[in-house]
């Protein structure tokens, strides 16, 4: 599953992690963005059909603004 | 007092256009050259990597850049250097180049790197040919970095890497993972050399800060750790200085 996610082309994503319980998946991890995170639904759904999927990765926005680090 | 924009784990795909383009007069006002620190493009294809060089068109800074395991995947590594290099951007791979700012000589190290994992929890020179193979990878790339550093007669030394040298910005990956993310002898090598920071990606799940048992400071800018399109680091001789 892990290997199907990162080769992909939809994904491309290495480091989502892939529970299976029952008939039901969990997945988590960052996904960078909300396209990426319904492909991840659309992929596992191919390979599991009639498992439910928790698609609980993330896609968060990135923070406006450009913060700077001061290193004497 | 020197001006970095950093950034990794951009995962530019054919649908990226438009990402950092806002954020790019913030980082022209606020930098003096901008790294990429690997993982430029999503699936490893030239068409990907040129639409980053085409989002950064125009930038009026420097750009420096690494490859990483990503643009790898479809063995089109060096059409992707290509199309980067042709759009401005210097895609450094064991080699080293040399800017001026303020009169300052700024160089700029940089190769992608390896696994193998770190101390006390590493691969080996040793056994079967492949794992010889994946660990001598690692240690002619640790050479190939030192000598880069090493050709570096410039006032401030700056190393880009894809992998990472410590296992201190991973913290926050799952341990088994970590002799993928990166390998204590890029470390050795950047200590060895010396240096005044090194950038990294690779790890997104991992932590910013961390430091070389030489003292050289580590910075994991994969875009998922920093949290934002660009982050600024402002190098200088008193810490309070504004950039």
């Amino acid at each position: 599953m892990a290997e199907a996610l990162a080769t992909d082309p939809r994904v491309s994503l290495l480091g989502i992690d892939v529970t299976i319980r029952s008939n039901e998946v969990f997945l988590s991890g960052d996904v960078g963005t909300r396209q990426r995170k319904d492909a991840v639904a659309e992929v596992v759904g191919e390979m599991l059909p009639g498992y439910t999927i928790h698609n609980d990765t993330s896609a968060e926005e990135l923070t406006p603004g450009i913060e700077t680090e001061h290193l004497s | 007092m020197i001006r970095v924009a950093a950034v990794g784990d951009v995962h530019f795909g054919e649908d990226s256009a438009g990402t950092l383009q806002p954020h790019l007069p913030e980082v022209a006002d606020c930098s003096d050259l901008l790294v990429l620190a690997g993982d430029l493009t999503r699936c490893g294809s030239a068409d990907e990597a040129a639409v980053l060089a085409k989002e950064l068109d125009g930038l009026p800074l420097p750009v420096f850049a690494v490859l990483g395991n990503h643009d790898y995947h479809h063995d089109e590594s060096e059409a992707i250097t290509g199309v980067l290099e042709q759009a401005g951007i210097r895609v450094l791979e064991g080699d080293a180049e040399v800017v001026t700012v303020g009169g300052k000589r700024v160089g700029v190290a940089g190769i992608k790197g390896f696994g193998g994992g770190f101390a006390g929890a590493c691969g080996s020179d040793f056994g079967e040919p492949e794992m010889k193979a994946f660990v001598r990878h690692t240690k002619a790339t640790a050479a190939r970095l030192e000598e880069a550093l090493t050709s570096l007669d410039t006032d401030v030394r700056i190393c880009v890497l894809h992998y990472s040298p410590v296992a201190e910005t991973l913290r926050g990956e799952r341990l088994e993972i970590y002799p993928f993310l990166g390998s204590y002898l890029l470390a050795e090598a950047v200590d060895r050399a010396g240096a005044d920071i090194v950038f990294h990606g690779h790890a997104h799940g991992g932590s910013e800060k961390g430091v070389t048992p030489g003292g050289v400071r580590v910075r994991n800018v994969a875009q998922p750790v920093i949290g934002a399109a660009f982050k600024a680091y402002c190098l200088g001789d008193d810490g309070h200085e504004e950039c």
